[in-house]
């Protein structure tokens, strides 16, 4: 059988990766500093759309600078055992005959998030922690959220689509070392319908090109009709607005996201997009049944349980969308990945501050952050001491101090609209209980 | 006035019991637990009951009891919290690293290890911690404690002695938290410890910590020291959602929701808890809180089916905020 195109012409040399120089370089300085022995990060996330270089940079580079390429992929293994043996083993051995260096190259990472094997995730992340070598993600949507503590971890370097001219001076090469000729606007539209892709340029060229000597236009007319991939943005617009199911379904097709990611987009702009109160209470019914779907596909392995999920978050919010907005409202990106931004310190004093009670008190963290730390952080607050004793006690640190007093602090106005409200009704509470 | 001395130490644990003699309303299991003291033929013990009743307490005082007042620094008990210790390979590996050895000079030959909130370890993590009991029993018994011991497997729980630690009466919670007001100079009306023991639901430590943040603001402790203290610390938040959804605010509260998941870490079962008490004194027609509690009780089972939280209870607040809006249409 005849090599594929997009092995034998895959780059052998980083210098030959095609476009996106700015990550290349990204990508080359970070491996600097392992040459040097001392990364910041010890791992690396690349991540973008199919097809534009994201492997084929890692493997060029370790075949340019002599490393072995330990290739994982996330179908390869399904939990954390597994991980640890295939990856935690080799992260611990510089290499196998103790001459050649090593890459550790982790493909699909974002297919683990998808699955239940959350230990998966967790394994890796430990491993990120302990490895003596090179890891290298790859990645077409890095943002579940699964992925988080990883993308901490990791230094994130984005690939974005190639360009047109790019891709046809690469089609053009190859034809070149195949001996074909083919008129540049032939070139041209392969590279077109290939949006960006390289890869999927390459398969078309070869698919209607080999075994001839030339090409015209009219040979690419065999090529079936690849979905058009459209931006999120447009897909939402379709989504949303669509006239029947069938409609609001065809709108994710092509779109190079995962249902559950696709399903985080609508999730977050249903609420700017449908006003009426009725219409969003349905629209979430059906996003929660969605939900409920998506769970059970991860829990058994249903598969075919998809397509019961997509018409309901698709058609769902197309359907119970009956009033229009007033005025246009923007599609936004969705408010839980600014969350996790917005509030990552945060979120990270307040896990320091429970852990601290936990192992004083003898309680896990999350006991500590829910039954405890309210309270400490309500006493602190008003003390009038500037540094009271129970804060030696648990050791907190000033920030953390200020957090509890920023969160738990006395706000004077606040205090008497409170004595208000909250008496009143609880008092019912007694009464209906007794 | 200075309340220095009430920000010293967290009450809780100036007044956990320190010998089983402290333990309060657990007769059973406590003269059980001495006999036990007296032979020093320890079993592998399961402590199962609600939370805040004293059994992670329990375990502490038995420990001191046996070891001596410097249980934990010479080595002889510690406590791992499995809902922290996910993995079962961490476990595995701190049971060893503590059984291992036999500290010097004991009378007693082996150790004991706390295994906290066991009921959160999976299935899997379950036998495997099984076979653990076996192979380190000569040098190790182990206490697990849990809230359902139907959640512990029965091959574990055949392997221990079952202790079922009582819920808290209200006589005992009141007269507990009477007892450290007297302590601690208090003067607290007798409306005010209604409150916080109807407020605490059996569990000591929220009575306790409600007590010592009341008295943080003022000696004096009335109903409304308590209420206020509650609106800030507890109830406050799962309230601000609520009315910011029943406002017509869907996407504030959606943002609230959000920060209480994420930021705080709160589980989706708490929201759930917290929403539910919240519902009966909301401003709606009875038809619809019940319409509201029936759809809460879904959300509840979906969660536990695996349902995402954050979705579920969105599914929720958007109901409510659809309910609220009929309330604000008809007036």
């Amino acid at each position: 059988m005849p090599q594929l195109w997009t092995e034998k012409y895959r780059p052998k040399k980083v210098a030959e990766v095609v476009g996106n120089q700015d990550s290349v370089k990204a990508f080359l300085e970070w491996m600097k500093s392992w040459e040097i022995g001392n990364p910041a990060k010890k791992a690396a996330l690349l991540y973008g759309p199919a097809g534009v270089g994201k492997t084929s940079l890692v493997l060029a580079y370790g075949r340019e600078y002599g490393y072995d390429v330990v290739e994982v992929n996330a179908s390869d293994w399904r939990n954390e055992e597994k991980m640890k043996a295939v990856v935690g083993e080799s992260s611990q051995y510089a290499s196998l005959d103790g001459y050649s260096k090593k890459i550790i190259l982790v493909d699909e990472v974002d297919g683990i998030a998808g699955r239940e094997d959350a230990g998966g995730i967790s394994a890796l992340r430990k491993i990120i922690n302990e490895t003596r070598v090179p890891i290298v993600m790859v990645a077409n949507n890095p943002w579940d959220q699964k992925l988080a503590p990883i993308r901490e971890q990791s230094v994130m370097i984005e690939f974005k689509r190639l360009s047109k001219t790019a891709i046809t001076k690469r089609l053009k090469e190859i034809c070149e070392r195949e001996g074909i000729k083919v008129p540049d606007d032939v070139l041209s539209k392969l590279a077109e319908r290939s949006e960006g892709d390289l890869r999927s340029a390459i398969m078309d060229l070869q698919a209607v090109a080999a075994g001839k000597n030339t090409l015209t236009e009219k040979d690419l007319e065999v090529l079936g009709e690849r979905n058009r991939v459209k931006e999120i943005f447009e897909a939402l617009r379709y989504i949303f607005y669509a006239k029947s199911i069938r409609g609001a379904r065809a709108a994710i097709e092509g779109l190079e996201l995962e249902p559950q990611a696709i399903y985080t987009w609508i999730l977050d702009n249903a609420p700017t997009q449908i006003t009426e109160p009725d219409e969003l209470a349905q629209a979430f019914d059906l996003l929660a049944r969605a939900d409920i779907y998506f769970a059970r596909i991860e829990k058994l392995q249903m598969w075919r349980l998809m397509k019961y999920a997509i018409p309901m978050m698709t058609g769902g919010v197309a359907v119970a969308r009956r009033t229009p907005p007033k005025g246009f409202q923007k599609f936004t990106f969705p408010h839980k990945i600014r969350l996790f931004q917005q509030y990552k310190n945060e979120r990270e004093i307040r896990q320091s501050i429970a852990w601290k009670i936990a192992s004083k008190l003898h309680l896990s963290s999350y006991k500590a952050g829910k039954e405890m730390l309210p309270y400490i952080g309500f006493i602190i607050s008003r003390s009038d001491k500037s540094k009271p004793r129970i804060v030696e006690y648990f050791e907190f640190t000033d920030e953390e101090v200020g957090y509890l007093k920023k969160i738990y602090g006395e706000v004077e106005e606040k205090k008497e609209e409170i004595k208000e409200v909250k008496v009143k009704k609880p008092v019912k509470h007694s009464r209906g209980k007794s | 006035m200075s309340l220095e001395t009430v920000t010293t130490l967290p009450w809780v644990e100036k007044y956990r019991p320190k010998t089983l003699n402290d333990v309060v309303n657990q007769e059973e299991v406590i003269t059980s637990l001495k006999n036990i003291l007296k032979t020093k033929a320890v079993p592998h013990m399961l402590f199962a009951g609600p939370p805040g009743v004293g059994k992670t307490a329990t375990a502490h005082a038995f420990a001191r009891d046996l070891y001596g007042p410097n249980y934990i620094e010479d080595g002889w008990f510690v406590e791992i919290n499995a809902s922290d210790e996910r993995g079962i390979q961490t476990i595995r590996d701190k049971v060893k690293m503590f059984a291992r050895q036999i500290p010097m000079g004991g009378e007693v030959g082996f150790k004991i290890l706390l295994l906290d909130e066991s009921d959160q370890l999976t299935d899997d993590a379950q036998h495997a911690f099984r076979r653990v009991m076996e192979q380190y029993s000569s040098t190790c018994r182990f206490i697990l404690a849990a809230n359902y011991s139907n959640r512990i497997i029965e091959p574990i729980q055949s392997r221990c002695a079952v202790f079922r630690f009582r819920p808290l009466l209200k006589k005992d919670i009141i007269g507990r938290i009477k007892w450290i007001a007297e302590q601690e100079k208090l003067e607290v009306d007798d409306a005010a410890l209604e409150t916080i023991y109807e407020f605490c639901e059996g569990d000591m430590r929220r009575a306790i910590n409600t007590l010592q943040a009341a008295a943080s603001i003022s000696r004096k402790i009335d109903e409304k020291t308590i209420y206020y203290i509650l609106g800030y610390v507890s109830r406050g938040e799962i309230r601000k959602i609520l009315e910011l959804a029943m406002s017509g605010n869907f996407i504030q509260a959606r943002d609230e929701l959000r920060k209480l998941i994420y930021v705080q870490g709160l589980a989706g079962s708490d929201i759930v808890s917290a929403i539910y008490r919240e519902l009966f004194y909301l401003d709606l027609s009875e038809e619809d809180k019940l319409e509201l509690i029936d759809l809460l009780g879904e959300v509840d089972y979906r969660m536990a089916e695996g349902g995402t939280e954050e979705v579920q209870l969105m599914a929720f607040l958007a109901r409510l905020a659809a309910k609220s809006k009929k309330v604000n249409v008809g007036r």
